[in-house]
């Protein structure tokens, strides 16, 4: 084992974290404010990968393809998800809790389906942009110029997150809802609004990481499956609700996932699994403090 | 019976109770009065192990049961009612008293042996003696806020308690519905041999049935005496009798 | 009193049809109805945690896989006695219930479920790559069954009677003191914790005894198909059970069986005409959410209920 290669599978772990971390931010903030684990955040993350890919074609398959495509997709995926929240979901912020989840199985369902029939199920891919193709050289082995490029968005998307929540207002009613909702209400203000902006804010996220890892993978039906449960695993170790949890979360959950690539490929996907049951056992309710 | 000495209880930086002390004679009827706020049910969920209080000892019958779980406590011997409504709202009302009858025979765990047959009479006479066997099987859930706060005292006669707690048994009753659920808390008291530790708004009531009275202010026991010396104390009518509620 | 009366002879008559119907039915819908009575089982099994025990049992998949995974395993890799294989199923099936069930019950609600899905995955992840020894996602094909069920209408009885005989048991269950406190719970655990009840140790029970019957339902798919594969633990197959029992009515009895069938024939029939099957049970289960939130046996006892007391009303 040497350390080059010790250190371009952290780097490729971190990146890989980056992607969690926006897909399992957008989660934690709708479990935050509505209190519902978004099940279908995984179709949406398709969505965006799926409408990266049409723009990015549409637009001559070049480096304004890619930029347009990183752009607008989750525009779309944020129009998807406020549609679907104002035709049916907010009828019923009054029901049961379960009710709610269940709803937001079913709008996995349909979402997958759409997405075959509009798209197809055939294989797709993304090629970097001009200046983010191939790879440089860290310690004397390769490590791709995309994967460097995920490592600076990452933060900033944290960033982004931070100022929405501490410095706009909207942020900062979004926040109050998720601590207390009937306060939120004692003060006039709409808390369904409030509902559908942190929908759609979770939805755009969601849409933005599609887009983001549309050029790492291959874009293809059943890849809402398995970033789903990584993004459950990932909120429910970082404390249900708190972004901050979930940006630890995925760093615990890529890392592992990747040291685990280089000490026993096979079991590679185990590892995160195993680290996640870990933390849990330790801290039931997860490593940052939980909103609710 | 009851022995609460120095409990102590906070939320956060909120000390909720803060030094709370409090004697249960065998067969006494006593409550707890204070403004809100002053720690009434926070003392009631510390004594029945809903809370864990974080110093001092509570002694029921000279044994140490402070931090056990509810469970345990309900059967020691104290069983409680709770301030807002507190029962099983899809099961029948017969079916609410029952999990406590089978609760308090141990039968709760068994398997495959019909509930419908089991522990009838017992929970039948509880029905009857506060007066709801008439409704034994309509669902709890529907029943009228009044009769599902005596329902509530009924699932506590299910353990077969010795002392009974009861946290603002009348809150939210009709003058009507009060009156006649004080009668029937003097009526158990009385033919079930039962000690009964209570907190209540209504002055009337309080003086009318209590034999001691213990006076919390800012979660602290001002002091637990007859209702003659309490009415009479300048501390309590400062802290409490001239303050707000009178 | 009427209907206590009459529900062993309903019974008795729905058991009497289905013993005649392999000779009735062609081959093809003699199997999807014992993949109905599998499916129901399991329903019902996971209806124990959530319509009665009101715990947020979000992962029985992975129940029904292990036991289907045990049973699977010792009659491909070891020679001993068949039997010990159809034992060793449920019994695993509620080892990982109990190991599983341990950590949850010390949460509540939706940190209940969420546990769940992570030590469920856990053993759906060891279960997909573990290529030599679960086979991975190939799974395991060709399980040789023993000679008197391995025909479909001498496995479609064997699966009747284990149903019929597991369906009486989780009746008694449901209706004994533990079945009655286990509602209580679902109701109020705080209060129920105050009348003497140990709330956890009653609830990991519950889940013991739904695991194990969740074993059972997967050692009957591997008696069906006589294979076993990944997707049997993964979460989406664990909320699609979640839905049999919404749909059928998760505060009855009967509701899962119910859910169960109309899921089973639907995605059967459905799957025939169209490729887009989780468009439609996903359309279902929205309908379902908005207008039949009690289930279709929760609507019907409640119109039966109303018909009745305007009978009684027009009586007096």
């Amino acid at each position: 084992m040497e350390w080059a290669s010790l250190c371009t599978q952290l780097l490729v772990g971190l990146s890989r974290s980056m992607i969690l971390f926006i897909v399992s931010a957008g989660m934690s903030f709708i479990l935050g404010v509505l209190r519902v684990p978004n099940v279908a955040h995984g179709s949406l993350y398709m969505i965006g990968a799926f409408s990266a890919f049409s723009i990015y074609t549409y637009f001559g398959m070049g480096s304004t393809g890619f930029w347009l495509a990183l752009l607008l997709a989750p525009v779309v995926v944020a129009v998807v998800g406020f549609v679907a929240e104002r035709l049916l979901f907010c009828h019923l912020y009054q029901r049961e809790h379960l009710m709610l989840l269940l709803f937001t199985f079913a709008l996995m369902l349909i979402l997958g389906d759409l997405v075959k029939m509009v798209w197809g199920p055939k294989y797709s891919s993304i090629m970097p942009p001009g200046g983010l193709k191939g790879s440089i050289s860290i310690l004397g082995s390769a490590f791709p110029r995309y994967n460097l490029f995920l490592l600076i968005i990452g933060p900033l998307v944290a960033v982004f997150l931070w100022l929405f929540t501490n410095r706009t207002k909207v942020g900062k009613i979004c926040r109050a809802a998720a601590v207390d909702r009937e306060m939120v209400g004692a003060l006039g203000i709409n808390v369904s609004w409030v509902f559908a902006a942190a929908f759609v804010l979770g939805c755009y996220l969601a849409g933005v990481a599609g887009a983001l890892v549309a050029p790492t993978v291959s874009i293809t039906l059943g890849m809402d499956h398995d970033i789903i449960i990584e993004a459950f695993l990932i909120v429910t170790i970082g404390g249900l609700g708190n972004i901050w949890g979930a940006l630890v979360g995925s760093l615990i959950f890529g890392v592992t996932q990747a040291l685990g690539v280089l000490f026993w490929p096979q079991f590679a996907i185990v590892f995160p699994y195993a680290a996640v049951v870990i933390v849990l056992l330790m801290r039931p309710k997860g490593l940052l403090k939980s909103v609710w | 019976m009851l022995k609460v000495e120095g409990v102590e209880k906070s939320f956060g930086d909120f000390k909720a109770v803060r030094g709370a002390n409090l004697t249960v004679e065998r067969g006494d009827i006593v409550a707890v009065i204070g403004p809100n706020g002053a720690g009434k049910t926070t003392l009631f969920n510390l004594i029945t192990g809903q809370l864990k209080p974080e110093r001092g000892r509570i002694l029921f019958k000279g044994e140490d049961i402070t931090g056990l779980p509810p469970y345990e406590i309900c059967k020691k011997g104290i069983a409680r009612s709770f301030q807002i409504v507190n029962i099983f709202h899809r099961l029948t009302v017969f079916e609410n008293v029952q999990v406590a009858v089978l609760a308090h025979q141990g039968k709760s765990s068994q398997l495959f042996r019909p509930a419908r047959k089991l522990a009838v009479e017992k929970t039948e006479e509880l029905l009857q003696s506060v007066g709801l066997l008439d409704k034994a099987y309509e669902v709890a859930g529907t029943l009228s806020h009044g009769d599902q706060k005596v329902l509530e005292i009924a699932i506590a006669l299910g353990n077969d308690p010795e002392l009974l707690i009861l946290d603002e048994p009348t809150a939210g009753m009709s003058p009507e519905e009060t009156a006649s659920t004080i009668e029937l808390i003097k009526h158990l008291a009385e033919t079930r041999n039962l000690t009964i530790l209570f907190c209540e708004h209504d002055m009337e009531i309080v003086f009318s049935i209590a034999k001691s009275i213990m006076v919390m202010h800012q979660g602290q026991t001002l002091l637990q005496a007859s209702p003659e010396e309490v009415r009479r104390d300048p501390r309590v009518q400062e802290a409490y009798l001239g303050g707000e509620v009178c | 009193m009427q209907k206590k009366d009459k529900w062993p002879w309903l019974s008795a008559a729905i058991l009497g049809i289905l013993v005649l119907l392999p000779f009735m039915l062609p081959r093809f819908y003699t199997y999807i109805i014992a993949l109905i009575f599998v499916t129901a089982l399991l329903a019902m099994s996971l209806n124990l945690t959530v319509g009665y025990g009101g715990m947020y049992q979000f992962h029985h998949g992975v129940f029904y896989g292990v036991g289907a995974y045990t049973v699977a395993l010792i009659l491909t890799k070891t020679s001993w006695p068949k039997w010990v294989a159809f034992l060793a199923g449920p019994l695993a099936a509620a080892v990982v219930g109990f190991l599983i069930g341990w950590f949850c019950v010390r949460l509540t609600r939706l940190y209940f479920g969420m546990l769940q899905i992570s030590l469920g995955s856990l053993v759906w992840a060891i279960v997909f790559r573990w290529y030599s020894f679960t086979g991975g996602d190939d799974g395991i094909h060709g399980i040789p069954m023993p000679s008197f069920i391995s025909s479909l209408k001498s496995s479609y009885y064997f699966i009747l009677a284990v149903v019929t005989v597991c369906i009486y048991l989780l009746y008694r269950i449901v209706n004994s003191p533990f079945g009655r406190t286990l509602q209580a719970i679902r109701d109020n655990p705080d209060r129920c914790e105050a009348v003497g009840v140990n709330v956890r140790r009653h609830q990991l029970v519950a889940i013991v005894i739904a695991t194990f019957f969740a074993g059972v339902a997967g050692v009957l798919f591997v008696v069906l198909e006589g294979s076993v594969f990944p997707d049997l633990l993964f979460w989406v197959l664990s909320l699609e059970i979640f839905i049999m029992c919404l749909l059928g009515g998760w505060f009855t009895f009967v509701g899962p069986i119910i859910g169960a069938a109309i899921i089973v024939s639907l995605r059967t029939f459905v799957g025939i005409y169209t490729e887009y099957w989780t468009l439609i049970l996903g359309v279902i289960l929205i309908l379902l959410i908005f207008f039949l939130p009690e289930g279709v046996m929760g609507f019907v006892l409640e119109r039966f209920a109303q018909g009745r007391g305007e009978l009684g009303k027009r009586r007096g």
